[in-house]
């Protein structure tokens, strides 16, 4: 049972934890700014709302009383003094709407209902739900109908507070994009450099700063890579001083029996110590690429590196081609590349009795060396494991071609050793590619003169 | 032949040292053995020694300062063949720039030991190192290239290397540690044999164009190279010492 698996309802979730804290994080904050915003609106609409009861209480019945003392023309002069910034009186009977809808609007009526002793009939009628606007008409001692129009309305908001409010929101989203990049980024570096580290020991430590959580994170991956360096160079140290201890006792035997009389057994015996031999030396090679000291790098001609190596096994009558030759250069250790194509050009001669040798440039300048061959080529299921050190196929691939399983892994440390790949694929003609792709990098286009 | 050569055999291993002895005296060859450093300067001391086969891994003072060492004193001149325990480029190198004239990787066969002593010894014999050349330099300037003597490559104006084949670069060698000297087909075949006999079908006219193809020199202008009708091949460019490449 998984439970690191969001269930499927999640799904919509973004994939990182960065954008995945940013929403959080952004959401409950937004949603806190939210609900005090809320709050303060609620409030402040009934502190109005009380003010304006309070202040019609006793405005109404005053100004009701001064419009009854005064002549109908002194009451126009007089209506805009007693007009008030949610109310105003008309000199007029009002306007023919509905009842009054809302609760507020009835407790506003019997407000003033209240605030006039009950002398009035009062006709209320409500004019427009939005915004609200209802109207209370009553009649003045002298027959003339006055008329109370009230539009009830909050304190206007000031014009820069909606400004202020985003820009509350703007500085609470940079500083949640930051807390969470501070908190996620030192994990994208903890992940790439565990993805970098090398066990042969090669990789450069961690730095060890930082928040205290990452620098103990670091702390422990360089521990770790420490421990896993140190057991793979015993290993290779252990190999190395067994094959070497080996040479000298093998070099005896080969003598001894040379100075024996020919014949069929000694041959044959010859034969077994040549290929002891062998493995010895592979051994050794085996145990030295993992760190192979490189030297320094040269800027390498690839055809007339190819081309010198080709030669070499010609002149030894050895079945070797030149194929498609790109002319480039690029940045490389002449020394163990070297090893590495006579690896492959080995692996090949032994299985498939002849090879080809070329270089060409991909498509994104990777630069590609292949060794090519006729052999019967590998099962796909097994291009993978003849990558490991003494894998041997068990198939046609016998004892008999001498091979110690070992050519194909040296080749392999050692293109890992200089930022390459090894890849082995069968050819769609039959036989055999070895490519050896290096970083586009340092490569550089043909033209140098 | 009235002269039999000597040999001296240092390796710490007594039944190694004694096997190849008798191998080599079997072979026609005088054979002193020593144990260390110390009886190898003893025989040295001794008696006239016409090349030393010399063990790299000893106890105590290892082949390749032995080697250096020798090459420092007064036996400068004796040629000598490494015994390497590692068939590494690098260590290839190293021993070449400790000043040995070949080396063998164990194990070996006697007879391919016998080779390349011989080899070594015709070499010597036949066409003695031009000694201002020979000094070890490891970079050997001439006309617009640079030869690499550690990494057998020619390195170009802009640094750009171009590897030489094994044949190839032991011709070159030969022709620029003696430059304007007319050197006969014979000498060259000799000279440049190299291990496994690759040049066993392969004539030297062969191989010099293709070297005068390495260098961008044109068989109508010989720049480089020169053919001397009937006599042989010159090489004709003035040839500078520089240090390390570095």
């Amino acid at each position: 049972m998984s439970t690191l698996a969001l269930p499927r309802r999640w799904h919509w979730l973004p994939r990182t934890l960065g954008m995945r804290l940013l929403l959080i994080l952004a959401a409950g904050l937004l949603l806190a700014h939210a609900l005090s915003f809320a709050l303060l609106f609620y409030e402040r609409a009934m502190a109005t709302r009380g003010m304006m009861l309070a202040g019609m209480a006793q405005d109404v019945p005053l100004s009701v009383a001064l419009l009854e003392r005064l002549s109908p023309a002194e009451r126009v002069e007089w209506l805009p003094q007693l007009q008030r910034r949610t109310y105003r009186y008309l000199l007029r009977p009002a306007l023919p709407g509905t009842p009054l809808a809302s609760d507020r609007a009835r407790q506003v009526t019997a407000l003033i209902d209240r605030s006039l002793g009950y002398r009035y009939a009062l006709r209320p009628r409500a004019v427009s739900a939005s915004p609200e606007r209802y109207e209370v008409e009553l009649t003045l001692a002298d027959g003339q109908p006055l008329t109370l129009e009230v539009t009830p309305s909050l304190l206007p908001i000031a014009r820069w507070l909606p400004w202020v409010l985003a820009a509350q929101v703007a500085l609470l989203l940079a500083c949640v994009w930051l807390a969470v990049r501070l908190a996620t980024r030192p994990l994208a570096q903890l992940a790439s450099a565990a993805e970098r580290l090398d066990p042969a020991g090669g990789s450069i430590a961690m730095a060890q700063d930082g928040p205290l959580e990452v620098a103990q994170a670091a702390r422990a991956l360089n521990a770790l890579q420490a421990r896993v360096s140190a057991h793979v160079a015993e290993r290779m140290q252990i190999l190395a001083a067994i094959s070497h201890d080996l040479q000298t006792p093998i070099t005896r035997l080969r003598l001894r029996l040379e100075a024996l009389d020919e014949s069929e057994v000694q041959a044959r015996l010859l034969d077994d110590v040549g290929q002891l031999g062998q493995l010895v030396r592979e051994g050794i090679q085996y145990a030295r690429s993992a760190n192979v000291a490189l030297g320094p790098a040269v800027r390498l001609d690839l055809p007339a590196f190819l081309g010198s190596l080709v030669d070499d096994y010609q002149d030894m009558g050895k079945p070797v081609q030149l194929g498609e030759l790109a002319q480039v250069a690029l940045q490389a250790h002449p020394q163990v590349l070297r090893r590495i194509v006579q690896n492959l050009v080995d692996n090949a001669l032994a299985y498939a009795g002849s090879a080809e040798a070329g270089v060409r440039v991909e498509a994104g300048g990777r630069v590609c060396i292949d060794v090519l061959d006729r052999g019967p080529g590998i099962p796909e299921a097994a291009l993978a494991a003849v990558l490991q050190p003494f894998h041997r196929l068990e198939t046609s691939r016998g004892r008999e071609t001498g091979g110690t399983g070992l050519g194909l892994a040296i080749a392999q440390q050692l293109t890992q050793a200089l930022g390459g790949r090894l890849r082995l694929a069968n050819r769609t003609d039959g036989g055999l590619r070895v490519t050896v792709e290096l970083e586009a990098a340092q490569a550089t286009p043909p033209g140098a003169v | 032949m009235s002269h039999t050569d000597h040999i001296l055999v240092v390796d710490d291993d007594r039944d190694i040292r004694q096997m190849v002895g008798d191998y080599l005296r079997k072979n026609g060859l005088r054979v002193s053995l020593a144990a260390d450093g110390r009886e190898m300067k003893a025989a040295l001391d001794t008696s006239d020694v016409d090349l030393v086969v010399l063990d790299v891994m000893m106890p105590g003072e290892d082949g390749l300062s032995l080697c250096r060492n020798l090459r420092a004193g007064k036996h400068r001149a004796v040629p000598v063949v490494l015994l390497t325990a590692r068939d590494d480029e690098t260590d290839r190198i190293i021993g070449l720039e400790m000043g040995a004239d070949d080396y063998v990787t164990k194990p070996f066969s006697s007879r391919e030991l016998l080779a390349r002593i011989n080899a070594v010894i015709r070499r010597t014999r036949m066409l003695p190192p031009n000694l201002q050349v020979s000094e070890a330099a490891r970079l050997i300037a001439f006309g617009q290239w640079r030869l690499d003597t550690s990494a057998r490559h020619l390195l170009d104006e802009d640094g750009t290397a171009y590897p030489l084949s094994g044949a190839e670069f032991r011709l070159l060698r030969v022709f620029v540690d003696h430059p304007q000297r007319v050197l006969s087909r014979d000498q060259l075949l000799n000279l440049t044999q190299g291990r496994d006999a690759e040049l066993f079908d392969r004539s030297i006219d062969l191989l010099v164009s293709r070297l005068r193809q390495r260098l961008g020199d044109a068989a109508k202008e010989q720049a480089y190279i020169k053919t001397v009708r009937s006599e042989g091949y010159v090489f004709c460019q003035p040839v500078v010492l520089v240090g390390d490449p570095a």
